[in-house]
């Protein structure tokens, strides 16, 4: 099947879905008609895509939680913790590794062993073998908006069952739940999958049913250059939109500088708007979500707290729309649902003490954003070219060639030849291009800045740099200093 | 002895796809003059032992970070002894577990399971790297070039 950014033809998809929905015994209680009719009686307060326009309006910077477990009573008492002693805006349900990667039989042993041990032994709800009526309960059992959250490159199934379940949003994409989620699968096929589920929720929305859809933002979470993310997530959303997708959160992970952040998150929803109106998608609803740092944690929880809230404080500046927040015990894995509830307190604290301040355009700032909009503009006007007028094609041909290029990517589709390291101040900057599609000003402006740091630290800029930048923050520290 | 040599089979087991740590590792450990078979994420055990065999591996380097750890790791040693290589080390390291659980603990259940060395996580390449000469007895040796540096 050749890929090419086109909406899916709904025979086309409607031939696909039977094989889809027969790939797991549960996929037989999916209803789409019924499923729609379902949505329209869910109040506006449990509608992802509601909630976020009326806080866009009012300028709030929403929390949410990242939370999933093996066992559906146990997850709905995690996620209903979390909305009442967390203060969570909105919740997650975060769905286990085994089905990311669709491998329901690992799932069910999962859910097996849990039962058996008394204590989730999966780090996520494996909703495609719990099924639609299970994904429901979720939803009723709580107050707010809830949104699944994976890393699944073929996520049809998990779409099918969760958005028939009732969740609201749907994270992920052809591109970020590919390249920092897999070894092998090629992103002509995830781009292909993720047509289908953006297909989908265009459905839904031809029916009067809104969903969100929010492309992974921080890729692979540590030192991912700005521009680079923000090309994954615009591409994300004009291929979402040529599938009838109505509604985009777009996503930026933190990098650390309180400059470079906030000139990610203000460039990012700009960008996005220029592309769509550009190829003819007006009219679509584009909000942002701040990832609070998403690399290595200290193991302290003090410490801990000290990186949680100062990407509280990044998001409140920045006037993100929505920042997803880590917990105490991020160092450890995952929380427990009081750590979990913490950090969301933390969050909410500062996010609550910052909401009238702002934060100047300062010179400074003026020129990060100016850097992120001429680097991302390069990376989408080439990955345009070599698509020959085609996002999806031209997607697939940038990662070949280098011209999208995801760091510390365990994808062998993703070239892996740009290295980032941290300038003297903390931000991301490039120590080597790879086969980025920059110009000479570009070049000298990260040339120059990992040059400062150089000699700051009297060292030559070389890969130990980049390991103490990703070993820095564990240790309590932005910029890894010689140790 | 047993340890000819100095490769290792550096991989992250399961359906785990962190891949930061492993090029970490894959570099300090290259810099400290290990040869190293790096398998790469989403490795099976069947796939650790297999290039294990291959190259005749001194240690198998398992890592995991994403939670499932215990219940991937299981029956890794029986596997290698099943292959005939059930002399080799065997480190694991990273959040192996589910939940922030007391490392001694953890510790405990991975040696059963197997394991000589267990690392929670944040541990540095030094550490490791320790390690490795001290139980490849590479003072001893004089079959090998020896670690650089």
């Amino acid at each position: 099947m050749e890929l090419v950014n086109k909406k899916l033809d709904l025979e086309q998809f409607w031939a696909e879905r039977q094989e889809v929905l027969q790939s797991w015994p549960t996929g037989r209680g999916v209803d789409l008609e019924e499923a729609i009719a379902y949505h329209k009686q869910l109040p506006a307060s449990k509608v992802m895509a509601k909630k976020l326009a009326q806080g866009k309006r009012e300028g709030i910077t929403f929390a949410q939680p990242r939370a999933g477990v093996a066992l559906l009573h146990e997850h709905i008492e995690l996620l209903r913790y979390l909305q009442d002693e967390g203060g969570a805006d909105f919740l997650p349900t975060t769905i286990d590794s085994y089905t990311r990667q669709n491998r329901y039989k690992e799932a069910e042993t999962g859910i097996e062993e849990s039962r058996a041990a008394g204590r989730s032994m999966l780090n996520g709800f494996p909703a495609v073998n719990y099924g639609v009526d299970a994904c429901r309960k979720v939803v009723e059992a709580v107050n707010v908006p809830v949104q699944v959250r994976h890393g699944t490159p073929d996520a049809r199934l998990l779409a099918e069952i969760t958005l028939a379940g009732g969740f609201t949003d749907f994270e992920g994409g052809g591109i970020s739940y590919n390249i920092p989620y897999s070894k092998d699968m090629p992103l002509e096929k995830s781009i292909r999958y993720w047509q289908y589920v953006d297909r989908l929720v265009g459905y839904y929305e031809e029916n009067g049913v809104s969903i969100n859809r929010e492309p992974f933002g921080p890729l692979t979470g540590t030192l991912v250059p700005p521009s680079i993310s923000h090309a994954v997530a615009i591409i994300e959303a004009l291929l979402a939109a040529e599938q009838g997708v109505m509604n985009l959160t777009l996503g930026y992970g933190q990098c650390g500088n309180l400059y470079q952040d906030v000139a990610a998150i203000r460039t990012l929803a700009e960008l996005a708007e220029e592309y769509l109106n550009r190829f003819g998608y007006s009219g679509r609803q584009i909000t942002t979500v701040f990832h609070q740092w998403m690399g290595g944690f200290p193991q302290d929880e003090s410490k801990a707290f000290g990186v949680i809230s100062w990407g509280a404080v990044t998001a409140a500046l920045a006037r993100v729309n929505k920042v997803i927040v880590k917990t105490p015990h991020e160092a450890m894995g995952i929380p427990t649902r009081e750590a979990n509830a913490a950090g969301l307190k933390a969050t909410k604290q500062v996010l609550n003490m910052l909401k009238d301040q702002s934060l100047p355009l300062t010179s400074e700032l003026q020129l990060e954003m100016e850097m992120i909009r001429k680097e991302t503009r390069a990376i989408l006007d080439k990955t345009l070219e070599l698509g020959e007028g085609d996002w999806a094609v031209g997607a697939v041909r940038a990662f070949k060639a280098g011209v999208i290029d995801v760091p510390f990517a365990p994808s062998r589709h993703n070239l892996g030849k740009i290295l980032p390291a941290r300038d003297n101040q903390g931000a991301v900057r490039f120590l080597d291009f790879g086969q980025l599609p920059f110009d000479a000003e570009i070049r000298a402006f990260h040339q120059e800045k990992i040059a400062e740091r150089g000699r700051k630290e009297n060292r030559q800029p070389s890969f130990q740099m980049v390991i103490d930048d990703i070993y820095a923050i564990g240790k309590g520290m932005l910029v890894g200093r010689p140790r | 002895m047993a340890r000819k040599n100095n490769t290792l089979v550096l991989g992250v087991i399961g359906a785990d796809v962190h891949a930061i740590g492993n090029k970490i590792l894959d570099h300090a450990l290259t810099a400290a003059g290990f040869k190293v078979v790096n398998i790469g994420v989403m490795a099976t055990q069947e796939e650790f032992i297999n290039a294990a065999i291959e190259t005749d591996a001194a240690a198998i380097l398992v890592g995991s970070l994403y939670g499932h750890g215990e219940l991937d790791c299981r029956g890794l040693r029986d596997k290698c002894i099943e292959a005939g290589i059930g002399d080799i080390l065997l480190y694991a390291g990273g959040n192996l577990v589910v939940g922030k659980q007391d490392f001694a603990s953890v510790e405990a259940r991975f040696k059963t399971m197997g394991f000589n060395r267990v690392y929670p996580p944040g541990t540095l390449p030094e550490v490791v790297i320790r390690d490795l000469r001290q139980d490849l007895g590479e003072g001893e040796s004089n079959d090998s070039e020896g670690p650089l540096g």
